[in-house]
């Protein structure tokens, strides 16, 4: 077990390191997502003040603060993409990878977190002139903002673990961007990217509510603009257990599986 | 004419590359009719809660959404592919075949090459357009119709001067990939009309990057917008955009070759 | 010979780049940001030459030598920094377009064909740029192709042909406008033996069909032996010897090589000359050239019933390079 948390400190280190140096790499890449929510905010602004000053219940400001913090998120979500693993076959690297006697998920899941602290340090500039720009309308409460913070690695342990088993698919097709696209497509009108799920029909809201997707997202993004009760909040964070824990079962269920195929199949 | 002459034979080069790949075009199929439902989602949302947005109505809005989607579609027909291709050419030192070539420069790195499955969302677009049009009360006329062509001509051509004059940032600092990601977040505000930005918004994106003249114009020209000083400003800015690419070519051309400034 | 009728002209030639010069550390780092300390690099440091029509002419150098950088001012990539260039009577920086159809550059290890398709739609690609009239174009193709043995390859897509067979095609793609003057940077470089040795035979025979003019530049003794008759070695961008390779080794080495087999394979030869090489029975001496005879002689007389051959021969014509080469630069300017 030391060994294995020796191992995660050593690839969270070197993937600080690493991608402070890809700083300018990454804001660029970062600003460069800015654009869509940006877009989202004023046209659901726009709505808003039409329909007499908020709509779903949520006002121009309160429409800023939570595409403020959809930046954060989205952030927090960009996790290992599914096609990495045609690259990685077609480049010989998993034989590589298959030698060592730990479970390949652990290289990637530091690698990523150790992105993570500084994609929220990078981000807070961003944050600041955002705010500035669109004046947003928050008031956290206590308990919103401790839950935020554990709430926002929730949603990136969900969507890693999700995506990872996602990936295996990989080893059975070569066709997967359908699949994957299709997936894609389901969770940016489910997971509260595109607008706020409250704003959807409800039968919308209600099969997004049985779907990982908006635990990762929409959820971590309420516990800090102060909507949530401290019920909801605990709620919250118990759903994205339990999808962590799915996301965990479903990535050793395939992982294994599919290493029975590659050694059948070979490379 | 030997700009056309020589963008007629690259493209039957390109097509005939990218005809071998018939995988590429299901996949380009469907991933443009996932983008045109996500697009469609979007904007049943929008009207569920409100009947026009910024003056526009639903179907016109369709319609600035079918002209997004076509003038998405030709810039990655034409402008994107070599844009990139020229970006490359310059990071492994293969331009100097297009610069050893008895063809001007400027037009061979901006006609070379072709991505022809994007054209499929030319034809959506255009479908996307003629949809709207048939649900908006009015009939387009014949000088609309012209309106709308040369609106688009002109956005097309500001965009590609927009991008070559970026690109030509690669003579100098070579790492110039991120630009095309900020591209393509920055041209998503055009799905909607620019004027529903606030004002620093809608002026970055009518003069530092010209989204609105490349959808937002067109849009107003098949739905009975267009203002006679909005398509002068579009030809003047035209005008005005091409003869600085074009200065901004050379010049890098002559940095590349290590002119003496 | 007469600067009007030659095919290149280059007189007092300079290329200089200012290149920034940094320390490593944070300190120097944050330094640089406020002073800027720089270097001025001659990559060419004047150099004159004419060349004629139908000359083949090789470029010798090492990396870094200003082989390239000369080889690219004179197909006009490149603006001199001062000094004059002429090509076919242009100056090649103006890149006229009449200028252009007359040239060709190929540099080894970078395509231009068209990667996914046959090579003879990149050749027709070709015709179209350079308004190759249809007939002369089916006749140039043709007849490369015979020469090159490539008719069975015209058909397969580029990238599924060997290094060696590409390099053929992009020769070919290059020719098809019929070039008076070819710019050819290590066109060899990578390819197998027997591969170079084809590609240097159509070259050759190019230049014999055509009376072009062929500047080559390349790192293999080989390419520049087979070839070239007239040798140009720079270094530190002056140009160190201009004239026939077997010249070369008379300026620049004046000594012969004697291979000596004797069968006593314990003798010691070193009174005689420099020993550089013994292996079985074989010892080979470096004598300075005006001692040949003399040196010879004695080895003759005082081995007499041992040797069994003997042979004098040139010194190896990379060894000359190599001396060549050694040869330190001039002091760097630093501004």
């Amino acid at each position: 077990m030391t060994s294995l948390i020796d191992l995660y400190l050593g690839t969270l280190r070197i993937s600080i390191i690493e991608q402070f140096q890809y700083r300018v790499a990454n804001y660029f890449y970062m600003i460069g997502m800015i654009a869509e929510p940006v877009i989202y905010l004023v046209v659901w602004s726009t709505v808003a003040r039409n329909q007499g000053g908020s709509v779903g219940g949520y006002t121009p400001g309160e429409f800023a603060a939570y595409y403020i913090v959809w930046t954060l998120v989205r952030n927090m979500n960009i996790v290992l993409t599914p096609y990495a693993w045609e690259f990685r076959i077609q480049r010989g690297r998993l034989s590589g990878e298959l030698m060592r006697p730990v479970h390949p998920i652990h290289f990637d899941l530091a690698f990523f977190t150790g992105w993570k602290f500084v994609a929220i340090v990078l981000w807070l500039p961003i944050a600041a002139i955002l705010t500035l720009a669109f004046q947003p309308t928050l008031n956290p409460t206590l308990e919103g903002v401790l839950g935020f913070a554990v709430a926002l690695w929730g949603g990136f342990l969900v969507r890693f673990m999700l995506l990872w088993a996602l990936g295996m698919l990989t080893f059975w097709t070569t066709r997967v961007s359908a699949i994957f696209e299709l997936y894609f497509t389901a969770e940016l009108l489910l997971s509260g990217r595109l607008a706020p799920l409250s704003l959807m029909p409800d039968w919308v809201q209600q099969l997004a509510g049985l779907l990982p997707f908006k635990w990762a997202f929409q959820y971590p993004i309420e516990t800090l603009i102060g909507q949530l009760s401290t019920q909801e909040i605990l709620f919250g964070l118990a759903m994205q257990a339990f999808w962590t824990l799915f996301g965990i079962a479903l990535v050793s269920v395939t992982w294994r599986a599919a290493v029975r195929r590659f050694s059948a199949v070979g490379n | 004419m030997s700009l056309i002459r020589l963008a007629w034979v690259y493209f039957r080069i390109g097509a005939m590359n990218e005809l071998q790949y018939r995988v590429n075009f299901f996949v380009q199929v469907f991933q443009s009719f996932l983008a045109l439902g996500t697009g469609l989602v979007g904007l049943g949302l929008v009207f569920d809660h409100t009947h026009e947005l910024g003056g526009w109505s639903r179907p016109e809005l369709l319609a600035v959404m079918g002209v997004h989607i076509l003038m998405g579609g030709l810039i990655r027909t034409t402008i994107q592919p070599n844009m990139e291709r020229l970006m490359g050419d310059v990071q492994e030192g293969t331009l100097d075949y297009a610069l050893t070539k008895p063809a001007d420069s400027q037009v061979l790195v901006s006609v070379r090459e072709v991505r022809i499955w994007q054209t499929v969302d030319l034809v959506m677009g255009l479908i996307v357009l003629l949809i709207a049009l048939a649900q908006i009360q009015g009939i387009v006329g014949i000088g609309q119709a012209l309106g709308f062509a040369v609106a688009l001509l002109l956005g097309g051509l500001m965009i590609y001067c927009f991008w070559l004059m970026i690109t030509t940032g690669a003579f100098w600092i070579i790492r110039m990939e991120h630009v095309l990601e900020l591209f393509q977040g920055v041209y998503q505000a055009g799905r909607w009309p620019v004027g529903i930005y606030p004002g620093w918004l809608r002026t970055g994106l009518t003069f530092l990057v010209p989204v609105a003249f490349a959808v937002t114009v067109p849009a107003e020209a098949v739905t009975s917008r267009l203002t006679p000083e909005t398509l002068l400003t579009a030809v003047a800015l035209t005008a005005f955009l091409l003869t600085l690419a074009r200065r901004v070519w050379r010049t890098g051309l002559r940095h590349y070759s290590g002119a003496s400034a | 010979m007469s600067s009007t009728t030659s095919v290149i002209r280059i007189a007092g030639l300079r290329k200089s780049y200012v290149v920034p010069e940094r320390e490593a550390g944070l300190k120097a780092a944050i330094r640089s940001l406020f002073r800027r300390k720089t270097r001025e690099v001659k990559a060419v440091d004047d150099i004159s030459f004419e060349v004629q029509a139908g000359e083949v002419v090789g470029f010798l150098g090492p990396n870094g030598a200003g082989k390239t950088t000369t080889l690219k001012m004179l197909s006009g990539l490149l603006y001199p920094t001062s000094g004059e260039v002429s090509v076919l009577g242009h100056v090649p920086s103006k890149r006229e377009k009449s200028f252009l159809r007359q040239i060709t550059l190929v540099m080894g290890n970078r395509n231009q064909l068209t990667w996914d398709l046959p090579a003879i739609d990149s050749f027709d690609l070709n015709r179209a740029i350079y308004r190759i009239p249809p007939d002369d174009y089916r006749r140039t193709r043709d007849e490369f192709i015979e020469l090159l043995e490539l008719k069975e390859l015209m058909r397969k897509p580029v990238r599924n042909l060997s290094l060696g067979e590409r390099m053929k095609m992009e020769i070919v793609g290059a020719l098809l406008h019929q070039p008076k003057v070819l710019f050819l940077d290590e066109p060899t470089i990578g390819l197998d033996v027997t591969m170079q040795r084809r590609l240097r035979h159509f070259i050759a025979e190019y230049n014999r069909r055509t009376g072009a003019t062929v500047l080559l530049t390349s790192h293999y003794m080989a390419d520049v032996v087979a070839l070239c008759k007239r040798v140009i070695v720079i270094h530190h961008g002056r140009i160190l010897y201009d004239g026939d390779l077997s010249g070369l080794a008379g300026q620049f080495a004046a000594y012969k090589t004697i291979e000596v087999t004797l069968e006593d394979t314990s003798v010691d030869l070193q009174t005689y000359g420099e020993v550089i090489g013994k292996d079985a029975g074989k010892v080979t001496l470096r004598v300075p050239k005006a001692e040949t005879s003399r040196v010879t002689a004695r080895l003759l007389t005082d081995y007499a019933d041992a040797v069994t051959d003997l042979t004098i021969e040139d010194p190896p014509i990379e060894d000359v390079i190599e001396r060549v080469f050694a040869q330190a630069a001039p002091q760097e300017k630093v501004a």
